[in-house]
C-alpha cells in the first residue's frame, strides 16, 4: 500500500528534514482520490457542525442583542451570570429530570415489548411492531400540537373518557398543571420514540444464538430463568449503547416541548433547549451571547457526564479484570 | 417626462443614485430606445413591506394599488408576517442585507425601539413628510418616533385603548340573569355571572394564559382600575408590582379558577385559540382588545351579532377608575437598507389622511390615531361601545423618555427581567406560585435593580440621567399627562 511504502524511508531517517515534507506530499497525491471523496463530508461537517460550535464560543463572550451587526466583548460575564441565574438552573434541572425519567422508562418498556414481540408465536407480531414504530416517523412538532388536543381538559379524548366513565368528576389538566406537565411530556416523548428503541432491542435479541436457549431448556431452565441467565447477560453490551443513544436523544426535545407546552406552565417544562431559544429568539430583546453561553455550558456538562461514565466503566472493567 | 439619453457611468451619477436604480434606469432606457420611444420610462421600483397587521391588509392593499396607479413603475410587495416569527425574520434579513423597505417591529416596547434605532435599523422619513394635524404633531416625540431631531415613524393608532374590555355572548349573559346589553359592571358581578354560566363543559371565562404578554397587560389594566398608577409609580418612580392593586388583580383572576368557572384549557391557550373557543361557545366571557370585533367579523361572522362588550369591569362602582397608557410609538419604519426612502415616505404619508383613519376604524382593529374617525365610520356597535369606554377610562401616562431623551439609553441598556407578571399569573394558575404577593414583589425588586444598573452604566459614560427622570410630581390621577405637564 502506498502509505505504508512511504512511511518506511522517513522512519529510517533518510532525508529526515526536507524529505519528510516531500514524502507527505507524495502520500497525499497518491491518496488524492481518498481526500477528494472525503471533501464533501469535511466541508459540510465543518460548515454545519464545527463552524457553529466555534461561532457559539465567540458569541458566548459577547453582549449581543442580535439587532447590532456585532456584540460587545464582555469576557466570561455571560458564564458568571448563568451560574447565578435560577431560571438556567431550573432548565438544567428539568433537562436532567427529563433524562432520569424518560431514558429508563423508554429503554425498559422497549425491552419488555421487544421480548414479547420477539416471540414468533404471538399473533399479529408484524402489525404490532409497525403500530409501535408509527409515531417515530411523525414529526415531533406535529405530535406536540396533536397531543395538546388529545390531553385537552375539556374536549380531549382522554379526559372525556375519564369523565364519562365516572373515574373522575373533574378533568385532569395534564399540560396546564405545573406538577403534572413534565411527566405528561415524558410520557408523550417515550411513546413517540419507543419504536426506535424497540427496533434496537429486537436486533439485539436476534443476535442471541437459539442453541443457548435450547441448552438452557435441556438443563431445566424455564422462560424466566432463560431470560435471567441467558438473555440479560448477553444484552448488557447492547444496554450500554442503547442507553447512551437514548440519553443523547433525550437532550434534544425542543420541537416536541415547544409545541406541547412552550416550556410552561411557569417554566415547569422549560428544558435547556427552550431556555436557549427563549433567550436568543423569543425575548423582546434577544440575548444571543447569553444563549450561546447557556448552550455551551450545558454541552460541556454533558461531555463531562459522558467522560465520567466512561471513567467509571473503565474503572469497573479494570477491577473485574484484576478480580479474575 | 423627457430626458436626454446619454451613456453615463454609475460613478458619474453621484452617491444618490444606487447601483440598483442605475441598472433599472439603464434597462428602462434600453427598452425605451429599442421601442423607438423618446420619453424615458420611469424606473421600476418594488417596495418590500413586512408587517403583522393581518386585519388591515385589505385597507392597505387598496392604498398600495392606488399609489401604484398614480406612480407607474412603483409596486408594493407585501409579506404578512406571523407575529411569533417576525423579529427573528427581521434580524436575519438585516444581517443578510435583505431587509424589507418598510416594516413594523411588533412591539411598542420603547427599549426595543431604542435598541433598534441605536443599531441603525431605521432610516428617517424623507423631508417631504408632512405632519399636518395637531394629533399627529403631538405624536412625534423624541425617543419614540423621533431620534436626534429627525422623524422616523408615526403612530397610526390612538393611545386611548386597552386590552381588557370584557366581551361576552348574549345568550350566556341572559342565562346568568344579567342584562346582556350592559353586562357585568363590577368584579363581583362578573364572578357571579361566570359561575352562573358554568354548566357541563361550558365555562364562564376563558383566559389566554400561554400568551404571557397579554396576561401581563390584563393584570396591569385591572390593577390600574383598582388604584395602581402604572408600570411604575409616577409620583415616586418605584415599580409597584408588589402593591395591593396588583395582588388584587391577580387574585381576581385566580378566583375564577377557584370557583371552577375558568375554562380548564386556558393554561395552554394563546389569545387566538382562546378567542376561537370562546366564539365556539365553550365559554361565556373573554377579555380582549377592541380588535375583537374585527377578528370575530372576519373569522366567526355568525356569532358577531350575539356579542356584547363593555369597558373594563371595576372592583366596585362609585369610584372613578382609569387606566394609563404612554404616548404611542410608530407602527411602520423605513429600513436603513431601503434604497428609496423618498418613495417609502410618500406611501407612508397616505397613512395619515382622514380617509385612512376612517378606513382603519372600519377594519375594527386598534382605534385610529384620530378617535373621532370612529364616529364617521361604519362599525359594529360593540366596537363603538369599547371605543367610547376608552374615552372615559384611558388617560395619557407620563413617559420618562419625553422628560429626558437620554432615558432612551437606559432603555437600550436594560435587559429583560423574568418571570414577569404574565408568567407569575400562569404560575399561580398552574400551582407553581403559591405566594403571589411575594413573587410580584420579587419581580419589582429585580426590575428596580436592573434599572439602577442600567442608569449607572449610562451615567458612567457621562450621560445625564437619573432616577428622577422617572418621577413626575405633578401627575394627577384621572388626567392626561400632556406636553404642557413636562414643562412645569
Amino acid at each position: 500500500m502506498a502509505m505504508g511504502q512511504g512511511a518506511a524511508p522517513a522512519s529510517a531517517g533518510v532525508r529526515k528534514d526536507g524529505g519528510s515534507a516531500g514524502e507527505i506530499a507524495r502520500q497525499v497525491w497518491q491518496s488524492r482520490w481518498l481526500y477528494v471523496f472525503l471533501l464533501p463530508t469535511v466541508i459540510l461537517y465543518s460548515a454545519y457542525t464545527i463552524w457553529p460550535i466555534v461561532a457559539s464560543i465567540r458569541y458566548s463572550l459577547l453582549d449581543w442583542n442580535g439587532f447590532d451587526s456585532d456584540g460587545v466583548f464582555i469576557g466570561l460575564a455571560n458564564y458568571s451570570e448563568l451560574a447565578s441565574d435560577p431560571q438556567f438552573w431550573n432548565a438544567f434541572g428539568n433537562t436532567l429530570m427529563f433524562l432520569v425519567l424518560a431514558v429508563p422508562l423508554r429503554v425498559g418498556l422497549a425491552l419488555v415489548l421487544a421480548v414479547a414481540l420477539n416471540d414468533p408465536r404471538l399473533p399479529f407480531v408484524r402489525v404490532m411492531r409497525t403500530a409501535l414504530f408509527l409515531p417515530v416517523v411523525t414529526t415531533g412538532a406535529i405530535v406536540g400540537v396533536v397531543m395538546r388536543f388529545v390531553l385537552d381538559p375539556t374536549g380531549g379524548p382522554i379526559n372525556v373518557a375519564l369523565l364519562d366513565s365516572g373515574l373522575l368528576d373533574r378533568p385532569v389538566n395534564f399540560l396546564g398543571q405545573a406538577s403534572l406537565a413534565l411527566y405528561s411530556a415524558v410520557a408523550i416523548w417515550v411513546w413517540k420514540w419507543l419504536g426506535v428503541t424497540l427496533i434496537y432491542w429486537l436486533a439485539a435479541l436476534q443476535t442471541i444464538p437459539k442453541d443457548l436457549y435450547e441448552a438452557a431448556s435441556i438443563d431445566g431452565a424455564g422462560r424466566v430463568e432463560q431470560f435471567r441467565y441467558v438473555t440479560v447477560p448477553l444484552l448488557v453490551p447492547f444496554l450500554i449503547i442503547i442507553t447512551l443513544l437514548t440519553a443523547v436523544e433525550a437532550t434534544n426535545v425542543f420541537d416536541l416541548l415547544l409545541t406541547l407546552t412552550g416550556g410552561g406552565p411557569f417554566y415547569a417544562t422549560e428544558v435547556i433547549d427552550i431556555f436557549v431559544y427563549r433567550q436568543a429568539f423569543a425575548a423582546n430583546i434577544p440575548r444571543l451571547g447569553y444563549a450561546s453561553a447557556a448552550a455551551l455550558f450545558f454541552g460541556a456538562c454533558i461531555v463531562l457526564l459522558a467522560a465520567l461514565q466512561m471513567a467509571v466503566r473503565w474503572q469497573l472493567r479494570r477491577r473485574a479484570g484484576e478480580a479474575r | 417626462m423627457t430626458e436626454d439619453l446619454k451613456p453615463v457611468s454609475p460613478a458619474a451619477l453621484g452617491p444618490d443614485l444606487t447601483r440598483r436604480a442605475f441598472l433599472y434606469g439603464t434597462v428602462a432606457a434600453g427598452a425605451a430606445g429599442a421601442g423607438g420611444f423618446t420619453a424615458f420610462a420611469q424606473a421600476a421600483k418594488t417596495i418590500e413591506w413586512w408587517d403583522q397587521f393581518a386585519p388591515l391588509v385589505p385597507l392597505h392593499q387598496k392604498i398600495w394599488e392606488e399609489f401604484s396607479a398614480k406612480n407607474p413603475g412603483v409596486k408594493i410587495a407585501y409579506t404578512q408576517m406571523n407575529p411569533a416569527d417576525m423579529m427573528q425574520a427581521l434580524q436575519l434579513a438585516f444581517r443578510s442585507k435583505r431587509a424589507p423597505d418598510i416594516h413594523s417591529i411588533l412591539t411598542s416596547d420603547l427599549s426595543v425601539t431604542n435598541q433598534l434605532s441605536k443599531a441603525g435599523w431605521f432610516a428617517p422619513l424623507d423631508a417631504s413628510f408632512n405632519a399636518d394635524t395637531p394629533f399627529l404633531k403631538e405624536a412625534l416625540l423624541e425617543g419614540m418616533t423621533v431620534f436626534n431631531g429627525k422623524a422616523y415613524s408615526f403612530p397610526i393608532f390612538s393611545f386611548r385603548q386597552h386590552e381588557t374590555s370584557l366581551w361576552w355572548t348574549k345568550p350566556f349573559m341572559e342565562q346568568a340573569g344579567i342584562d346582556p346589553t350592559a353586562g357585568p359592571k363590577t368584579w363581583d358581578e362578573m364572578r357571579k355571572a361566570a359561575q352562573a354560566m358554568t354548566k357541563g363543559r361550558t365555562y364562564g371565562l376563558i383566559l389566554p394564559l400561554q400568551f404571557t404578554n397579554r396576561m401581563a397587560n390584563h393584570v396591569l389594566d385591572l390593577a390600574q382600575v383598582a388604584g395602581a398608577p402604572g408600570r411604575f409609580d409616577w409620583r415616586t418612580g418605584a415599580y409597584p408590582f408588589g402593591s395591593e392593586p396588583f395582588v388584587q388583580a391577580v387574585e381576581f383572576l385566580l378566583s375564577f379558577q377557584r370557583d371552577g368557572s375558568l375554562h380548564p384549557a386556558s393554561s395552554s391557550l394563546d389569545a387566538r385559540q382562546g378567542r376561537a373557543r370562546w366564539a365556539a361557545g365553550e365559554a361565556g366571557m373573554f377579555f380582549d382588545g377592541p380588535w375583537n370585533s374585527g377578528v370575530v367579523k372576519g373569522s366567526f361572522a355568525t356569532v358577531l351579532d350575539t356579542l356584547g362588550a363593555a369597558s373594563i369591569p371595576l372592583p366596585s362602582t362609585g369610584q372613578p377608575a382609569f387606566t394609563y397608557h404612554t404616548p404611542p410609538s410608530g407602527e411602520f419604519w423605513i429600513s436603513s437598507q431601503c434604497e428609496d426612502p423618498a418613495i417609502a415616505t410618500k406611501i407612508l404619508q397616505l397613512f395619515t389622511t382622514d380617509a385612512y383613519y376612517v378606513g382603519l376604524a372600519e377594519r375594527m382593529d386598534q382605534p385610529p390615531l384620530d378617535l373621532s374617525a370612529v364616529d364617521r365610520a361604519n362599525v359594529h356597535p360593540t366596537y363603538k361601545t369599547v371605543v367610547e369606554g376608552f374615552k372615559k377610562v384611558v388617560r395619557l401616562a407620563p413617559e420618562p423618555l419625553i422628560k429626558n431623551p437620554n432615558v432612551a439609553q437606559v432603555y437600550a441598556e436594560m435587559k429583560p427581567v423574568t418571570p414577569g407578571v404574565g408568567e407569575i399569573v400562569q404560575g399561580a394558575m398552574g400551582g407553581a406560585v403559591s405566594n403571589v404577593k411575594a413573587t410580584l414583589q420579587q419581580y419589582a425588586d429585580k426590575l428596580t435593580a436592573e434599572r439602577d444598573r442600567a442608569i449607572k452604566v449610562v451615567k458612567d459614560k457621562g450621560v445625564q440621567v437619573s432616577l428622577d427622570d422617572w418621577v413626575f410630581p405633578n401627575w394627577k390621577q384621572g388626567e392626561d399627562y400632556t406636553a404642557s405637564h413636562y414643562k412645569t
